[in-house]
């Protein structure tokens, strides 16, 4: 399909063990949260799927056109994609280009680690204030979409402003994982 | 600022954020943002995640997810190995016969599975042994296969052809059909040259068999019964009429793109169940947790990539640009040669997601200007990322053909991919020849634009 999105993550499940215990705590309860949300987007995924197939099904042999199953089948995918951003941040699998990462001196290297961890989690602290501004309006708005079937607006944003918190939160850890020690850190073949 | 000191900032700033090493996804966003707080209003600022939201919400973008289930459960089986076996069953007393079965074995299920890594690790793995056991030469049968592997984002369904066509604004069915045509001449150059090969080593071997050295692999004939290759098909046609019946749901009206992406995931998935068993949670699990990992990497950078180009657009760089481009007053085949070579060397360093939605607006105008089929383009702009997949430094499959076959060195790997790679560049000029090849198919079946 592409190069760079089906390589193998850097980081194998698990093989980040911080040294300090408050943050090997935070480690452990977000690898649960992220494996708990990871199961319920499979079935938003296999859920879309689903309602995209019933809607051919049903217009074809029961002759009865559906309104709802493009935007249901929209926020089941763009639910499941925020949602699991930050399981796929857990091992480093969100790809970067990593050309120069052997031609610099380690030093530098951990710094440039550091500051692209660090300025990674500060767009997405930017962006999931966004997004909970957004859900917020559409919340106390009652905003929905402009369809006839026009579901309310505040479902698609809150999955995405809880996805991209939990995401910098993943990426603020692993920040801190790096200064404190415990990245045990897989390279890509 | 000037606009062009504003677009030189931008592209300076893209270029150093992303060669520090972020995330792609991070650091499209991080610069589209930084750029609407410097140079856009305020509140411009406000609508950043409404951006995002509003342009992955879009039905069509969303069927990626989907046609990567249905990749991704073909590719999880041993669906790649049972396709290859029975090609090879059939075709091996053709001449050159094996290499043809990888090739074709490479293109079928790189258009069932539409991804060319899981085409070379699932085809690769059992026909590089396979042609290495029958004396075909390290390199060459690690090239036909990396090569035949980048047939995945060519034939439909591609997601890079649904990405082009969302940010060229075109139609992605007759962009489906347009691929069809290229598939077949680009199959057809990789199988040719895979024959005039084999003969070669066949030669080769036979002379040195007959001046006393030792027996080649390669002069050994190979037999199989009619019941054995009969035997073999069961496990494969399913997954043709996967293949046929998504393509008939598409084109036959039934359903729409994502429609489509919806049941041949399902099917997909009721496939694999029903032919290998894959049907429990922990069979399951691994395709589903493979596509959402896949799925939201390449969704976030199009997010973003969207988002930045939004602001790219809003800050009046991509139109700048374009009309620097169009005021260089380049002869129409420069102008394209030029667009040619910088979408090489972008993929160099960048998947192919990228290179469209960021290039998208600057080059889309110009070449529309010149009087270029943006079909026809999509088209000869993917065969041209297809060769990123395998020319180095960082051609993808020439990395999952090594970890397919770790014995091939590398030097072998790479200069197994050569010709192939001059093959592509066959194809280019074959298209630019006679455009028909991709436009006859679509021009046929939906009307002449």
């Amino acid at each position: 399909m592409s190069h760079g999105f089906e390589l193998e993550p850097a980081l194998a499940p698990g093989t980040m063990r911080p040294k300090n215990a408050v943050v090997a705590a935070l480690a452990k309860g977000l690898n649960v949260l992220n494996a708990l949300v990871l199961r319920i987007s499979m079935v938003a995924l296999l859920g879309a799927s689903g309602v995209l197939t019933y809607s051919v099904v049903t217009r074809y042999f029961l002759k009865s056109a559906t309104d709802w199953q493009d935007e249901v089948a929209v926020f089941l995918l763009v639910g499941a994609t925020f949602m699991t951003t930050a399981h796929v941040q857990s091992l480093r699998g969100h790809v970067g280009i990593e050309a120069f990462a052997n031609l610099l001196p380690p030093f530098v290297n951990r710094a440039r680690l550091f500051l692209v961890d660090i300025i990674s989690a500060l767009f997405c602290s930017f962006f999931s204030w966004k997004s909970w501004t957004l859900f917020y309006e559409a919340w106390s708005e009652g905003q929905t979409t402009s369809s006839s079937f026009a579901p309310p607006l505040w479902i698609p944003y809150s999955l995405m402003a809880v996805g991209m918190s939990v995401l910098t939160l993943q990426l603020f850890l692993q920040t801190l994982v790096r200064v404190t020690g415990g990245e045990v850190q897989k390279e890509k073949k | 600022m000037s606009e062009l000191g504003i677009g030189l900032s931008y592209g300076a700033a893209t270029l150093l954020v992303m060669f520090s090493g972020m995330p792609i996804a991070f650091a499209l966003g991080t610069v589209a943002a930084a750029f609407m707080y410097f140079f856009m209003p305020a509140s411009s600022l406000d609508t950043v995640a409404q951006n995002v939201y509003e342009e992955m919400a879009s039905i069509t973008l969303l069927a990626i997810p989907l046609f990567i289930l249905k990749g991704a459960a073909i590719g999880r089986s041993r669906a790649g190995k049972d396709l290859y076996s029975a090609i090879h069953a059939w075709l091996h007393k053709v001449p050159g016969g094996l290499g043809i079965a990888n090739v074709f074995a490479c293109a079928l299920f790189a258009a069932m599975a539409g991804s060319s890594p899981a085409t070379c690790s699932a085809i690769g793995s059992a026909g590089i042994p396979e042609m290495r056991r029958r004396g075909y030469s390290p390199g060459f049968a690690a090239g036909i296969i990396a090569a035949g592997g980048t047939l995945g984002i060519l034939l439909p369904p591609s997601v890079v052809m649904i990405l082009y066509a969302v940010a060229a604004e075109q139609s992605l069915g007759r962009l489906f059909l347009a691929g069809i045509g290229p598939g077949i001449l680009m199959v057809s150059l990789f199988a040719g040259y895979a024959v005039m090969k084999a003969r070669q080593e066949y030669k080769a071997a036979l002379v040195i068999y007959q001046n006393g050295g030792p027996k080649s692999a390669y002069l050994e004939k190979e037999h199989f019964t009619l019941a054995q290759k009969v035997e073999m098909l069961p496990r494969v046609l399913p997954f043709l009429i996967l293949l046929l019946g998504v393509m008939v749901a598409l084109y036959g009206g039934l359903a729409t793109p994502s429609e489509t992406a919806g049941l041949g995931g399902l099917l997909a998935l009721g496939l694999v169940a029903v032919v290998y068993g894959l049907w429990r949670p922990k069979d399951l699990a691994p395709i589903l947790g493979a596509t959402l990992k896949e799925s939201t990497m390449l969704m976030l950078i199009i997010g973003m990539s969207l988002l930045y180009s939004y602001v790219m657009s809003h800050l009046h760089i991509s139109q700048g640009a374009a009309q620097w481009i169009v005021g260089m007053a380049l002869s129409k085949w420069v102008l394209l040669a030029v667009v040619l070579v910088m979408v090489i060397v972008l993929g160099f360093f960048l998947p192919p997601v990228s290179i469209i939605l960021m290039t998208a607006p600057i080059i889309l105008p110009p070449l529309k200007a010149a009087g270029f089929d943006l079909i026809w383009f999509g088209v000869v702009m993917t065969i041209v990322m297809e060769m990123g997949l395998i020319h180095p430094p960082v051609g993808l499959n020439i990395f999952v053909i090594k970890n397919v076959a770790p014995d091939i060195p590398l030097k072998d790997v790479i200069w197994g991919v050569m010709p192939f790679v001059a093959l592509m560049f066959l194809a280019v000029f074959l298209l630019c020849a006679f455009p028909g090849i991709a436009t006859g198919l679509p021009n046929m079946v939906m009307g002449v634009k």
